[in-house]
């Protein structure tokens, strides 16, 4: 089984208003996957079509090699779902939450479970109507990491967390993953935050997904050149332009963001009879949105 | 020690982590048997994912800079004078080259960087 999470050719839609349109994903067994995109993407609709909540139109869906939704229920007990909205009940205690939980897990670790209420510091007779938005944000992962599941789908997991919070969230997950090897998959509008921890990315815009690769891949692929003398059209180009603009004032000069740079490909240039003037690097949340801007049609409006 | 780790920069974490490891050697920071960090720790503390550290342990162990010994944790090797030599050779090469780039990007000439350098470090290195 190579991926923990598979989809194929997946659509779904809500009236006119909001589509998902022949979607594919593939989240390798074993890795974290970030999944990115803006807000109203449908990064949280693709995880509920995913997690059997919903019902695709068309298309086909897999999770830890099983067919979603025919198994879903051996399949989900081997998942540790945090969801995009809490769901613990709100007049039961922490430890009373918890007790309720693991009945639906066989795989339920009590010990560890005791030793995370620890770490994060909740309390185990604290009413869950009582807990602070940050309590709330720890119990969430504690609930899915105690069923020591081997895929842990994360929807916003830190989301409106405050900054030590996040760490110690992180820090759980990515100490089950050293010792357990599970695949993680999280989703953030966070980029900063995937960026240290992922080794896939996947990134979703208005309904599609635009890009998903390794993460070293991504990063090293994408760069901004600065370009002068640059022919209007470029014939067996070795990389991708996603856009191209000239710069403001300064002669013939323009700054292109390409996709499958590689540093030989300058000799390429050279032959078209454009000088390169600079190759600039960029970080994650550059990429993505440089990648969106060059994804969505020029000006306009939608579709 | 892994304090310059950055995530943002389009240098693979799992190298950043192995350059700062052979640096610590060539510098002598560290020293044959000292035990780095576990993966587990370092993950951690890095909030890297640890499959970033295992390669990192691992490209180190294949240059010969640490000997990863199987539940016991990773060690640093007792690493060759021109080894060490080398590895600040190369460190070196990588900033002059930074250095340079940057400064092509700002119009400054390696003239200019030169004098500057003579300046700063008190060393006469022109001709």
């Amino acid at each position: 089984m190579n991926n923990a999470i598979e989809l194929r050719d997946v659509s779904w839609s809500a009236g006119k208003s909001f589509a998902l349109r022949d979607l594919s994903l593939r989240v390798p067994t074993g890795s974290i996957y970030g999944f990115l995109g803006p807000n109203g993407s449908g990064k949280t609709t693709t995880i509920r079509l995913f997690m059997g909540m919903m019902r695709p139109e068309r298309g086909e869906i897999r999770m830890l090699g099983k067919s979603v939704p025919r198994d879903m229920k051996s399949i989900l007990a081997r998942v540790g779902y945090v969801p995009e909205r809490p769901h613990v009940y709100p007049a039961l205690t922490v430890a009373e939450q918890l007790r309720y939980h693991s009945a639906f897990f066989r795989s339920w670790d009590r010990g560890w479970a005791k030793e995370l209420m620890g770490r994060l510091q909740l309390e185990a007779e604290q009413k869950i109507a009582r807990l602070s938005k940050g309590e709330t944000g720890k119990l969430l992962p504690l609930l899915a990491l105690a069923q020591r599941p081997n895929l842990l789908v994360l929807d916003e997991p830190t989301e409106g967390l405050d900054p030590v919070v996040r760490r110690d969230v992180i820090a759980a997950v990515l100490d089950y993953v050293s010792e357990a090897s599970a695949t993680v998959f999280i989703s953030s509008h966070l980029v900063h935050e995937l960026e240290r921890i992922c080794d896939w990315v996947g990134m979703m815009d208005r309904g599609r997904v635009v890009a998903e690769m390794p993460m070293n891949q991504f990063k090293n692929g994408i760069k901004r050149l600065r370009v002068a003398d640059a022919p209007a059209t470029l014939n067996g180009s070795p990389f991708t332009v996603l856009s191209r603009l000239s710069e403001n004032g300064a002669g013939s000069g323009e700054t292109w963001i390409v996709r499958g740079w590689e540093a030989p490909m300058r000799y390429y240039l050279e032959t078209v009879g454009a000088t390169l003037r600079d190759v600039i690097d960029l970080d994650l949340e550059e990429s993505f949105v440089d990648l969106l801007r060059s994804s969505r049609p020029p000006s306009g409006g939608r579709q | 020690m892994f304090e310059s780790i950055d995530p943002r920069s389009p240098t693979p974490l799992y190298e950043q982590i192995a350059a700062r490891v052979r640096v610590a050697v060539a510098a002598g920071e560290l020293s044959a048997g000292n035990a780095l960090p576990s993966v587990r720790t370092l993950a951690r503390d890095l909030r890297v994912n640890p499959a970033t550290v295992v390669q990192a342990y691992r490209d180190l162990a294949m240059d010969g800079f640490v000997e990863i010994r199987h539940g016991q944790g990773t060690f640093v090797q007792d690493v060759p004078r021109f080894m060490r030599d080398e590895e600040r050779t190369a460190q070196a090469e990588k900033l002059v080259r930074k250095l340079l780039q940057d400064a092509a990007r700002l119009g400054i000439s390696a003239e200019e960087i030169l004098q500057v350098l003579s300046v700063e470090t008190g060393v006469d290195i022109r001709e």
